[in-house]
């Protein structure tokens, strides 16, 4: 009997997009289950694959994006979840999750802060893949397309200069193709030195079918194709997760 | 007797303990009752007020404080509707006709006979908080609109934030707990370019002010709810400077089996989310007044503070409890707080409220301050006692409070104990027992026939409407929202190869369904200012249109009616509501759409220093429409440069209400009207159509005219267009002006593979139906001949920038 892969999404008060990243993760062939964080364990990343903070505005956002959930995770199982990492398990963070991920400093140095247009952005981008051997983008192609929907996904790094390295080092796996909120060195997705830990701003689990792109004749992806990027992102997971365990 | 500085209040009040006061009302008169009323912001009438004396005669003792603010609440316009239950005489072009209860006549009565004839389509209707349709066999959807006017006038960001909290609330306490999918807004501003000077009044907020405070106030309760804003609209006009109109709506989804609910004697009474505090005393009677200048000094404390997250984490609740069945009733905590609710609940079974329980955000609030607070963020629920322990182990998970606020009891009598102390005990059937009104109402006719302008440069004309308010691209608003979270929006309030052209309706996927639901809305103040009737049916066939474009089966579509009016005791204010409810009515019955929600707001007024502006009676029709398969979706952009551009529908003579009208300042023309019969016909076609996949897309035509359709199609970047009307259905007579930009209403403007025409043309046979051109793959610009005549040829490129800056550069 194959035994799918289990994933587990930890929810805040005010995370909101843990359903659709749910049935992303299920369509690839994960098993998923939502744990609200008051009843967030130790013990409930056992024999888990990969872990996962979904969108959303984690205690409302309002002290500065991701805050206090980074305290929250921090003191329920901020050590368990580095020797989670280091025991070879993955780590997803998308929009808030990203924010909170690069709180925690499970990733690279950066903070995510107001877009340059001062305004919260629902929108289309185009990204670039810099690291085609990621296990999160390895079945993604050069360049697609995710939407964004962030007031604070502007990642920033306290010396320029350090946004230029992640460029040059494969930090920055994920780069808008042209500046949609202001990024240093228009990063939109980092991954850590493990490859393991990725956060990004857009939303891949909202671009999971051909259908939900905004244009009917999309011409990205096969003909008469049912999937849309988004779901290439979860599937190259998948496979990752797998092959790990085989 | 009263002295210089005892109140009224003071003088009648008897305090048997610092929490609560017995009024001592029987021996007052008429106008002093009157008086008391209005120093404790009652929002009752003389009528009301001898009324209630009447009753506390009739039990021989004199009401409690808590007792008048729950009578007062649950007698309130906001809460009882009293305008649309009155009795009215009305005077029509110098004839008579009485109307008793629009709201039975033309909205209850009117859908009842269309629930009949379509067993099983509608599941609920007026009783709850919104309406149910069948989605499929196992799920139902609704759809509920609220407006919060008067709160966003004194502050725009509060006012828009807790307007859409609340009605996402109502979604959350319709049946057993609907899911929020998806929310709509949509608002009537002073133009943005407002001068100061304009604004005859102290403290009133510009425009723009308004606006931005508004939009924002959506997008943080929207966002943070994780509820999508997919579809709204905006109207300008200087009408509404002084009261803003701010319409949130909001739709949901519920197992079939989750829609009804009953209370029984012996449940537990309970309240979850935010605390009670002093913050939206008086909602709704302060909403059923008009505004002035003081309103915005004084009626601060009546306007909420939003916490989205609060609202977050109850509605987790909510959901979870539900799906594990252990809600028997719920609602939601609106107007008139937990007066209303528990009012509602407990209408029938009665029972026993304990205000010793509800937690509080300050000290030292007396009884009626606690349980008429209207503070953001509390559901209602009736649940079974053994279902407590359970019930509370969800409130610690997803970390909201829960309180056992009381039980019911069969008694039929509400009782509220706080102290120890019995503060309120009435018999419920009594509360709903208002006085109905008699009000008078005439509507004379203002439209005359008017001589079709002469456009001397059509194309320039199509600019200047191209940049009007009423046209320009709302995309920096749409924006702010998230409109995709959830991650069901499949038809997107913006389109097109770059994402920035204009849908009509917006369509989302529901989980567990391979059905979809479409949503779509129209309002058209314009046309009512001349003719309110014309207004009520063209406003019911745009949102019918828009849902059938976008994929809806015609034969399943419910609408909601939101009306918002000025002074309702000046008659011919109150006649132009007559108007426009009987348009509403006759186009529904027509078109076999049923009401199934809707919500009024009157008092829209407002006493500047030239004397009292109100606004134009405004109606927004929205509605909800089934589209049976992912396939039958489409969209209102251009999508191929070999296609072929067809019109349904013809073209009148009439000028009236539209954006070009107004911009050559034409008044009185005569607005179009709607031939409903034809129109029903049409659509049912239109969606054989869609079924046998031969549209490709679909766009209305409604604001600006067939010409603003057209370029908004061709915004999508895929094609320029060559389009000769020679062969446009129309009235014999049409200008040159009707045809370009007149906005005579049940037409469409479809996309059809050049191989599919004929197919499409047989179907449309002794329908107006007429191809007009084609998608040209060899220029973009938008070119319209009229035989050999150019009448308009412009770059598409021009003309979309006018259209995507207009807004922009205010906002």
């Amino acid at each position: 009997m194959e035994e799918r892969p289990r994933a587990v999404l930890l929810k805040f008060p005010g995370t909101n997009c843990d359903s659709e990243t749910a049935r992303a993760l299920e369509t690839v062939g994960f098993v998923t289950e939502m744990i609200p964080i008051s009843a967030l364990k130790q013990e409930s990343i056992d024999g888990v694959s990969l872990v996962v903070l979904s969108g959303g505005f984690s205690y409302g956002d309002y002290v500065m994006a991701g805050r206090l959930a980074k305290l929250v995770t921090e003191q329920k199982i901020g050590e368990t979840l580095r020797d989670f990492r280091d025991n070879g398990g993955y780590i997803l963070g998308i929009c808030n999750g990203f924010q909170i991920l690069t709180q925690l400093g499970l990733l690279p140095e950066g903070s995510l802060v107001e877009n340059t247009s001062g305004r919260y952005q629902c929108q289309w981008v185009s990204l670039e893949n810099r690291a085609p051997e990621s296990p999160f983008l390895s079945q993604l192609p050069e360049s697609f397309e995710f939407p964004i929907a962030h007031a604070e996904g502007r990642l920033v790094t306290s010396e320029a200069s350090i946004a230029e390295d992640y460029r040059a080092n494969g930090a920055a796996a994920l780069t808008y193709t042209e500046d949609v909120n202001g990024s240093f060195e228009q990063i939109a997705g980092l991954q850590d030195e493990s490859g393991r830990v990725f956060g990004l701003m857009p939303h891949p689990e909202r671009f999971l079918r051909r259908r939900d792109h905004y244009d009917p004749d999309w011409s990205g992806g096969e003909e008469g194709e049912e999937w849309g990027s988004g779901y290439y992102l979860f599937r190259s997971l998948y496979e990752s997760v797998t092959s790990d365990e085989e | 007797m009263s002295t210089d500085n005892e109140t009224i209040l003071d003088s009648i009040a008897e305090a048997p303990a610092d929490h609560y006061r017995i009024l001592k009302i029987s021996d007052l008169d008429g106008d002093k009752l009157h008086e008391l009323s209005q120093f404790m912001k009652l929002s009752l009438s003389k009528e009301d007020m001898l009324a209630i004396q009447e009753i506390y005669n009739d039990w021989d003792r004199e009401p409690t404080d808590v007792e008048l603010e729950v009578i007062a609440q649950t007698w309130s316009e906001h809460c009882k509707h009293r305008i649309f239950g009155a009795n009215i005489d009305h005077e029509v072009d110098g004839e008579k006709e009485s109307v008793t209860s629009l709201f039975k006549t033309y909205i209850h009565d009117v859908s009842q006979r269309i629930f009949d004839s379509k067993p099983g389509f509608v599941l609920s209707a007026f009783h709850d908080n919104a309406g149910f349709i069948k989605l499929d066999e196992d799920q139902a959807i609704c759809l509920k609109a609220e407006t919060h006017n008067h709160p966003s006038a004194i502050e725009p960001y509060a006012g828009a934030n807790t307007g859409l909290g609340g009605v996402i609330r109502d979604i959350l306490g319709a049946g057993k707990g609907a899911k929020p999918i998806g929310s709509l807004d949509v608002f009537c501003f002073g133009a943005p370019d407002t001068s100061m000077d304009n604004i005859k009044a102290d403290d009133v907020l510009h425009p723009l002010g308004i606006m931005r405070g508004v939009v924002r106030g959506v997008r943080d309760y929207g966002n943070r709810m994780g509820i999508p804003t997919i579809s709204g609209a905006i109207q300008f006009d200087d009408a509404y400077i002084y009261n803003p109109l701010v319409y949130c709506g909001t739709a949901g989804v519920i197992p079939i089996k989750d829609i009804d609910k009953e209370v029984r004697a012996g449940m537990k009474v309970i309240a979850v989310g935010g605390r009670t505090g002093r913050d939206g005393l008086h909602g709704a009677t302060f909403s059923s007044a008009a505004l002035d200048t003081d309103s915005h000094e004084e009626d601060q404390q009546a306007v909420q503070i939003g916490n989205p997250i609060e609202e977050k984490k109850a509605a987790d609740f909510v959901l979870a409890a539900r799906d594990r069945g252990l809600i028997e009733f719920i609602t939601d905590c609106g107007a008139g707080g937990f007066s209303s609710a528990a009012g509602e609940m407990l209408e029938e079974c009665g029972g026993v409220i304990n205000l010793d329980n509800i937690t509080l955000k300050e000290g030292g609030m007396v009884s009626w301050e606690i349980f008429i607070s209207e503070s953001q963020e509390r559901m209602v629920l009736a649940v079974k006692p053994e279902s407590m322990v359970e019930l509370q182990e969800l409130a610690d998970l997803y970390e909201t409070e829960m309180i056992e606020l009381g039980e019911a009891d069969g008694s039929g009598i509400l009782k509220v104990t706080h102290h120890g102390e019995t503060v309120c005990q009435l018999d419920c059937s009594k509360l709903h027992d208002a006085p109905v009104r008699e009000m008078t109402s005439r509507w004379e006719k203002k439209t005359k026939e008017v001589d079709p302008p002469v456009l001397m440069d059509a194309g320039e004309t199509l600019k200047a409407i191209l940049g009007d308010f009423a046209i320009v691209s709302r995309e920096p608003i749409i924006r702010e929202y998230d409109h995709e979270v959830q991650g069901n929006t499949v038809l997107k309030p913006l389109a097109g190869a770059s994402g920035d052209a204009p849908q009509d309706a917006t369509v989302l996927r529901i989980d567990g369904s391979d059905r979809l639901m479409a949503m779509g809305l129209s309002i058209l103040p314009e046309w009512g200012k001349t003719d309110p009737y014309a207004m009520g049916t063209a406003c019911v066939d745009e949102c019918i249109r828009q849902l059938v474009a976008a994929g809806s089966d015609p034969d399943r579509i419910a609408i909601l009616d939101n009306f918002c009016m000025g002074n309702p005791d000046a008659e011919e204010e109150l006649g132009a509501l007559v108007e426009t409810v009987k348009g509403i009515a006759e186009a529904a019955e027509a078109y076999g759409a049923p009401f199934v929600s809707g919500k009024d707001s009157f008092y829209n007024y407002f006493e500047t220093d030239d004397g009292p502006v109100s606004i134009p009676v405004t109606i927004l029709v929205s509605g909800m429409g089934i589209i049976d398969d992912a396939e039958h979706v489409v969209g209102a952009s251009l999508r191929r440069s070999d296609s072929l551009l067809a019109i349904i529908g013809t073209t009148g003579t009439k000028l009236g209400g539209s954006v070009l009208a107004r911009q050559l300042e034409i008044n009185n023309a005569e607005v179009p009207a709607t031939d409903l019969e034809v129109a029903l016909e049409s659509y049912r076609k239109y969606h054989e159509a869609v079924k046998q996949g031969l549209i490709l897309s679909a766009h209305d035509v409604s604001e600006g005219g067939l010409a603003v359709t057209l370029a908004e199609a061709a915004f999508s970047g895929k094609a320029g267009l060559e389009i000769d009307l020679c062969s446009l259905p129309m009235d014999d007579d049409a200008s040159k002006a009707a045809m370009l930009f007149g906005e005579s209403p049940s037409r469409l403007v479809v996309e059809v593979a050049p191989g599919n025409l004929e197919k499409l043309a047989d179907l449309f046979e002794g329908l107006p139906f007429a191809c007009l051109g084609r998608a040209a793959a060899e220029h973009s610009n938008l070119r319209i001949e009229w035989g050999k005549e150019i009448l308009i040829d412009e770059p598409l490129d021009e003309l979309k920038a006018i259209w995507k800056n207009g807004l922009a550069q205010y906002y």
